[in-house]
């Protein structure tokens, strides 16, 4: 007969209990607080680990109406969408700079633009908060829209000139010789090659700046202008015991998210992880 | 590994480019707006704060030279310096934690552990959330009456452990720790993942042949190739954590007596709450723990790059 | 380059306003607080009726978010024209934020204490709409249940303490507070016995750093037996993350306390209807002086705070206009339309005996317990700035209170801090 238990058996045993323990550590919360998006505050307060059992979808609806949520959501789709927009192009068009052609202080400007990537956020906001009131985008859409093109700047440029880089030069020379100019060979070739990479950027930097909180409070102070993050911890405020609601308040603000990391999620972690594997 | 060892390649001129390679106007027209951004919203801010740093700013009144009062300030604030150890500790345990619960992680998902593909959606979904829904979140989780750390402990009959964990002192910071560590090694996991996946396969053969055992296999052939990729994110999350801000905000502050309270919950605090206005002391602090930041990467690439001679 | 823009900015608002309607902005707290949203709301229709062509626009927020925004936006010279603020906010008359109004409000319609409480150097700042006492809450059934009964003027000594450790070893919590968002409910215990303990101007003089130290042996002796009532498990294990209006429902509905030490601003939150957080049906309140420590040199001291208040942003285009409308909130009328509708303190002068129907019950109790006191003004955050108003909030609105610290630790913190 066999030993009951191989060492090696143990091992994995140990292993498979390890990663049952963790996955709950990890999923759990989240499913949680699904869970209670869809129960009423009494109900929880009665049980706060019971499974939904009649489903209160008209608490989204609710949440959604009744606390400027649309105003948030609104403000956040726009806010985000100029960034990552204008963060495309402008990254790109460095990137390309970059990964393109030689020129005088090239290592140098890179280095600069891309050390701001260590740069704890507080050595900048206090002095971007002054500037921000002199230049009039104090309190703006459109100050916050430049400032997250500027802090999300470094990682873009540091990932699309990896990837243009890579593109064969023959390319660009094949086009030079049919009389491209330099405009059209970075917009009709480098951009449509790249489109991997770019969807890439996009999807990271749409979900960093979905969730940034520290600029946003620092920055906007009308109701109107907040942001989603914002909304949500100022419903935190008005709904002080109302649990099963703000439950629903988080899951409006994480489920855009998740459905993104749903559809896309190949091209997330590649964006993610660009830069950290070797 | 290759700069030290091969000095030919590098003395090498680097080959001179066609004409077109050099058009300055192109140049000057790609580089530009991103050069402008970076200069209004990141380099002027910085230059501003350093400038603050030796000045009284209140509003109303024009800057007024302090010299450098603020920085004599700041060595003898206590609150300051016992920020810097709470974030100091955060930076130094949460990616030690991270990236080794990552590495045990990956390495079952290399193995093909059953339901694979399930599980590294359920690990790597907590880092989508924003910081202040994990803060609220893990705020009821930790809640005294009804959390569930406490409704967990009561349940298993230990009802003398439970605690108002961000309440004291003791546990306060340790639980945010696990709070950041819940968030990002997902992350970690699926980083090294992707690098233990770009091994080789026949150095896996190699080691099959010599009969290593799994767990030989682990700490003699796969970490020491996927090293450099480890010390990477270990310096990945120390920056991180040197950041740390909006969780705290979220859930407490600061409290209980600093127990969590990070150099920048420090610098909002004295910057946007503190009820002399001034500007120009909490940039003081910006300032120094920018230069800490800075030593502390330096040191960190320095010290794995001798080890290792890492390539970055 | 700064400069000019400011000129340009207020060149421009000049402009702007001589050809358009007139917009007062408000920026307060209170958000959760229907009545008293409701009270200024209804003078902000009136005035406007009155005064055609002006509008008041105003954002209703809860108290830290309004703070946080108020100090980024007057930095930025982008403040509302009017805003909340409490009489310790005295950086703002530092910095030259906020208007005087000493003479453009209807002074002979405000309490005396409350105009001297907004003074600063020569001027008044602050129209004081809200003030407040602390005050004991007491279930009179979970009190009853325990055979205690605490007199109106306070319980002293070892009484208190054996009282508190009697209905902690009952099973319920004695007294019901949180910390979670404000830097001073858990201090009301300590610093009632504190004022007690050394009369007002030794008080006044310990908070303000001149004078009585935190070493004094009086202090001590005070804190001494602020800790035994601690001891005596007085609070919640989860005070720490209690917060305010938490701690009221903590109080009268789940899961219940004996007491509950709050400023009298108490029934703008608890006697709302029962499903909105307020107080369950037929609950029977009382209303007592807190714990008095054995040789007090006022056992009849207590604290009244001046506390919501409006004040006019210095760099507002309408300074006027903002002025005549708190000036319309100035009349004995309006002072007793808040006493009725908000059932707290102001500092309008107002008669509270002239208020009849359910709450004169109440107005009676209240009446009750400040019968003959003495009052120091403002609570200690009030009257502190920079780092002793940091260190008090971490160590005796919250460590101490909380257990986490011995009187000897709390004593050298609060005196390195100055």
């Amino acid at each position: 007969m066999q030993r009951t238990l191989s060492p090696s058996g143990l091992r994995m045993a140990a292993l498979l209990m390890f990663i049952a323990i963790y996955t709950a550590y990890s999923a759990g919360p989240f499913v949680w607080v699904a869970m209670m998006s869809l129960r009423t505050t009494t109900e929880i307060s009665a049980a706060p680990y019971a499974l939904p059992e009649t489903l209160h979808f008209w608490k989204f609806a609710s949440a959604w109406t009744e606390s400027n949520y649309d105003t948030y959501f609104f403000n956040s789709v726009t806010i985000v969408f100029s960034a990552v927009a204008i963060l495309t192009i402008v990254g790109g068009m460095a990137a390309h700079c970059f990964a393109r052609y030689r020129f005088r202080f090239k290592g140098l400007i890179y280095l600069l633009i891309f050390s701001t990537i260590i740069f704890p956020p507080q050595v900048t906001v206090i002095g971007l908060f002054q500037i921000m009131v002199e230049y009039g985008l104090y309190n703006s859409r459109v100050g916050l829209v430049m400032v997250y093109v500027a802090i999300q700047m470094p990682v873009t440029i540091y990932i699309l000139e990896s990837f243009f880089a890579r593109i064969p030069k023959d390319l660009f020379d094949a086009a030079r010789i049919d009389g491209y100019s330099e405009w059209a060979i970075f917009w009709r070739i480098s951009l449509p090659v790249a489109l991997p990479a770019i969807s890439t950027t996009i999807i990271l930097n749409t979900i960093l700046l979905w969730n940034e909180f520290l600029y946003a409070v620092v920055l906007i102070t009308e109701d109107d202008k907040r942001t989603l993050p914002l909304g949500v911890l100022r419903f935190l405020g008005d709904q002080l015991e109302d649990v099963g609601m703000i439950a629903t308040g988080l899951m409006i603000a994480i489920v855009p998210v998740v459905l993104i990391y749903v559809f896309f999620s190949e091209r997330l972690i590649q964006g993610m992880t660009a830069g950290a594997v070797k | 590994m290759t700069a030290s060892t091969q000095p030919a390649t590098v003395a090498t001129p680097p080959r001179k480019e066609r004409d077109h390679a050099n058009p300055r106007s192109a140049i000057a027209t790609f580089l530009f707006p991103a050069l402008l951004i970076y200069a209004a919203f990141t380099a002027l801010p910085v230059m501003r704060t350093i400038y603050n740093s030796t000045h009284l700013i209140v509003p109303n009144k024009p800057a007024e030279w302090v010299g450098f009062t603020h920085y004599i300030e700041l060595w003898n604030d206590n609150i300051f310096w016992k920020a810097v150890g709470n974030t100091l500790t955060w930076a130094t345990v949460a990616p030690l934690m991270e990236v080794s619960i990552a590495t045990i992680l990956a390495l079952a998902l290399y193995a093909k552990v059953p339901f694979s593909r399930f599980l590294r959606v359920a690990w790597f979904t907590p880092v989508l959330m924003s910081y202040v829904v994990v803060g609220i979140l893990w705020m009821w989780i930790y809640n005294y009456d009804w959390g569930a750390v406490n409704s967990f402990l009561r349940w298993i009959g230990l009802d003398g452990w439970a605690q108002p964990w961000l309440g004291h002192p003791d546990t306060a910071l340790p639980a945010l720790i696990a709070v950041t560590t819940w968030m990002w090694t997902g992350f970690n996991m699926v980083v090294i993942l992707a690098a233990m996946s770009s091994l080789p396969s026949e150095v896996l053969e190699a080691a099959e042949l010599d009969n290593c055992g799994w767990f030989g296999k682990l700490w003699f052939v796969i970490l020491p190739l996927i090293r450099p990729t480890l010390l990477n994110l270990i310096v990945l999350s120390f920056i991180g954590k040197m950041k740390i801000f909006d969780l705290v905000w979220v859930t407490t502050q600061g409290n209980p007596l600093w127990a969590t309270e990070t150099v920048s919950t420090y610098v909002y605090k004295r910057a946007f709450q503190w009820s002399t206005f001034d500007l120009g002391y909490p940039s003081t602090i910006a300032v120094v723990w920018f230069v800490i930041v800075m030593a502390g990467v330096l040191a960190l690439t320095r010290l794995f790059r001798q080890k290792d001679k890492l390539e970055y | 380059m700064l400069r000019t823009t400011a000129m340009l900015a207020l060149a421009a608002g000049i402009i702007g306003n001589a050809a358009s309607a007139q917009e007062i902005t408000l920026w307060s707290h209170w958000a959760d607080q229907a009545s008293k949203v409701e009270f200024v709301e209804n003078a902000a229709k009136a005035y406007e009726e009155a005064n055609p062509g002006v509008t008041i626009n105003i954002s209703w927020y809860q108290k830290e978010p309004l703070y946080a925004a108020l100090k980024t936006a007057l930095t930025a010279a982008q403040g509302p024209d009017i805003f909340y603020a409490e009489s310790d906010q005295t950086e703002y008359m530092q910095n030259d934020l906020v208007l005087d109004l000493s003479d453009k409000l209807n002074w002979d319609n405000i309490e005396p204490w409350a105009t001297e409480v907004w003074g600063y150097e020569g001027g008044v700042y602050g129209f004081p709409l809200e003030a407040w006492t602390v005050e004991t809450y007491v279930n009179n059934a979970v009190m009853a249940e325990n055979g205690i009964e605490i007199p109106v003027a306070g319980m002293e000594g070892q009484a208190f303490v054996d009282a508190v450790q009697k209905i902690a070893d009952a099973g319920t919590t004695p007294l019901a507070q949180g910390v979670g968002d404000r830097p001073y409910p858990g201090a009301f215990l300590t610093h009632e016995i504190l004022v007690k303990k050394l009369g007002t101007d030794d008080y006044r003089s310990l908070l303000k750093g001149e004078g009585v130290a935190w070493s004094d042996s009086r202090v001590k002796e005070a804190l001494d037996y602020a800790k035994q009532i601690i001891d005596a498990s007085a609070f919640p294990a989860s005070f720490s993350s209690i917060k305010l209006g938490e701690a009221h429902r903590y109080f009268h509905t789940s899961p219940g306390a004996a007491m509950l030490q709050m400023g009298s601003f108490y029934p703008s939150r608890a006697f709302a209807a029962p499903d909105e957080g307020g107080q369950p049906d037929g609950f029977d309140l009382g209303i007592v002086n807190g714990p008095i420590p054995d040789g007090a040199a006022c056992p009849e001291c207590k604290t009244i705070a001046v506390g919501g208040s409006f004040v006019v942003n210095a760099s507002s285009e309408n300074a006027d206009l903002a002025a005549g409308f708190l000036n319309s909130m100035a009349t004995p009328e309006m002072g007793n339309a808040w006493l009725e509708a908000n059932l707290v303190g102001t500092g309008i002068k107002s008669d509270a005996s002239k208020i009849t129907g359910e709450n004169a019950d109440y107005f009676q109790k209240l009446a009750a317990a400040n019968e003959g006191a003495k009052y120091t003004f403002g609570i200690p955050v009030q009257q502190m700035q920079g780092t002793p108003r940091e260190t008090f909030t971490q160590v005796i609105n919250q460590a101490f209170p909380a257990g986490l610290i011995g009187v000897d630790e709390a004593i050298s913190m609060m005196e390195s801090a100055y």
